[in-house]
């Protein structure tokens, strides 16, 4: 099931998303040994996890997590031009149409077959959320490894700039552009999901 | 020095390139402007189409192929096994530190330079339940390697790489889905790929010995493969078994 949740003052206490800040824990922090805050030597959490951050979830049959990412707003400070700039060799793409994917985040504790299918309906829910909310691009920040699978998606990818080392690790920053042809797109790479592009139960804060 | 703006001129020329001639001619004037000679793209689609051979797309001379070829090169290649521990570009000259090189690699990368193959630069890209594949950028003998240009090419051959491998998804639409496997199949096989034997497996999972032996039978003919070697190398490889499920306890 895709759970799409936003404008949470207080997000730690909708327990779908403590899974996720939970499970970003054990992946940013505990496998790629990110420097990120952690709150209660549990959760994941940092500035931009406020009310503008929206947030896709793909949860098992049991509701539990198995994948999840971050939008973020890039008509305020977001990652790429607060902590990247050095990525973009002009200023990034920014608008009311343009999010940025940043957290995306598969599950520590599924096996390889359910990770793929994790990660193909949250790529799926990504295009159906941009084509529902008119956004139109996608800009995020990639380590080279993961920058190759995002391409290999299918979907529409151009660099934003040159890639960098930061911290031990290569990185690149691109944009994603999305339109109607998009899930065709992902289709013909065999990663697209109808199921996400039902409407997704809504988390709004009251 | 090669630039962002010629990156983006080859994306670009080779984004909704239809035809190989036109992505090698792209690469061709591409290399140039990153300061080497040659350059050599190669990827197996599909290990289940395996009797095909590697697609390679190259301009490099002749007998820089014979040389290859000679070698059988693609499956021991020092190259290529360095491109499978890392994500990042590399210098060939830094293989050594690597990976670890018999006295045989050693006679083959020498064999290389006396043909004049210099130092290159190879941009992995692995996709997961694909083959390993690459994209590298070489110079003859004797030329120094163009350092600054290193994270231009590192871009171009990431995208060469993305934009082949769309050229040959099309051209081979008739890819065979993996075979499915049943939840028991799959345990099965993880077993396997941790050494037990069948009879073992039916003691741990507290099924019939029996069992055990159909299930990976049933399994191995899903995979069209006779070995139980096999069959684990075949789910490793198109996902049905992660690294990760055989090393968990």
């Amino acid at each position: 099931m895709v759970i799409i949740a936003r404008g949470f003052h207080e997000p730690l206490r909708v327990p779908e998303l403590r899974q996720m800040f939970e499970a970003r824990k054990r992946v940013f922090v505990d496998l790629l040994k990110w420097d990120v805050p952690v709150l209660e030597g549990r959760y994941e959490l940092d500035q931009f996890d406020d009310p503008q951050a929206t947030y896709i979830l793909v949860t098992d049959e049991d509701g539990r997590h198995s994948a999840s990412a971050r939008l973020l707003p890039t008509t305020r400070p977001h990652i790429l031009d607060t902590l990247f700039p050095e990525l973009c060799a002009s200023p990034p793409p920014r608008g009311p149409d343009v999010l940025e994917i940043t957290r995306f985040c598969l599950g520590r504790g599924l096996r390889a077959a359910q990770r793929l299918e994790a990660r193909n309906c949250l790529v799926s829910a990504l295009v159906a959320y941009a084509i529902e909310h008119d956004i139109a691009t996608y800009t995020g920040v990639a380590e080279m490894g993961w920058l190759q699978q995002i391409l290999a998606f299918g979907w529409r990818c151009r660099p934003l700039g040159l890639p960098r080392h930061h911290d031990g690790k290569l990185l690149g920053a691109l944009r994603i552009d999305i339109s109607p042809k998009t899930p065709a797109l992902l289709e013909r790479s065999g990663i697209f999901r109808e199921a996400p592009l039902a409407p997704a139960p809504a988390l709004e804060a009251a | 020095m090669a630039t962002f703006e010629q990156a983006e001129a080859f994306l670009r020329d080779v984004s909704d390139t239809t035809s190989e001639v036109e992505l090698a001619e792209a690469l061709d004037i591409v290399t140039r402007e990153l300061g080497f000679t040659y350059f050599a793209l190669t990827h197996h689609v599909d290990i289940r189409l395996a009797p095909q051979p590697a697609i390679r797309l190259h301009n490099y001379p002749g007998d820089w192929v014979e040389y290859y070829d000679e070698n059988s090169l693609g499956v021991s290649d020092p190259v290529h096994r360095a491109s499978h521990v890392t994500s990042v570009g590399f210098a060939w000259s830094r293989i050594p530190e690597m990976i670890a090189l018999t006295p045989h690699d050693h006679e083959i990368l020498a064999r290389g330079g006396a043909r004049g193959i210099g130092d290159g630069f190879t941009i992995p890209a692995n996709v997961p339940g694909e083959t390993h594949g690459s994209c590298s950028f070489a110079n003859p003998a004797g030329a120094a390697m163009p350092q600054d240009n290193l994270p231009v090419a590192q871009l171009v051959g990431a995208f060469a790489f993305e934009a082949a491998r769309r050229l040959w998804r099309v051209r081979s639409p008739q890819l065979i889905p993996p075979p499915r496997l049943t939840d028991r199949q799959r345990e099965c096989i993880l077993w396997v790929a941790r050494g037990k034997s069948d009879w073992e497996i039916s003691r741990i999972l507290g099924i019939e010995h029996e069992t055990v032996v159909r299930h990976l039978k049933q399994a191995r003919e899903r995979y069209s493969v006779a070995k139980r070697t096999m069959l684990a190398v075949h789910a490793l490889f198109d996902g049905s078994i992660s690294f990760t499920d055989i090393f968990r306890r």
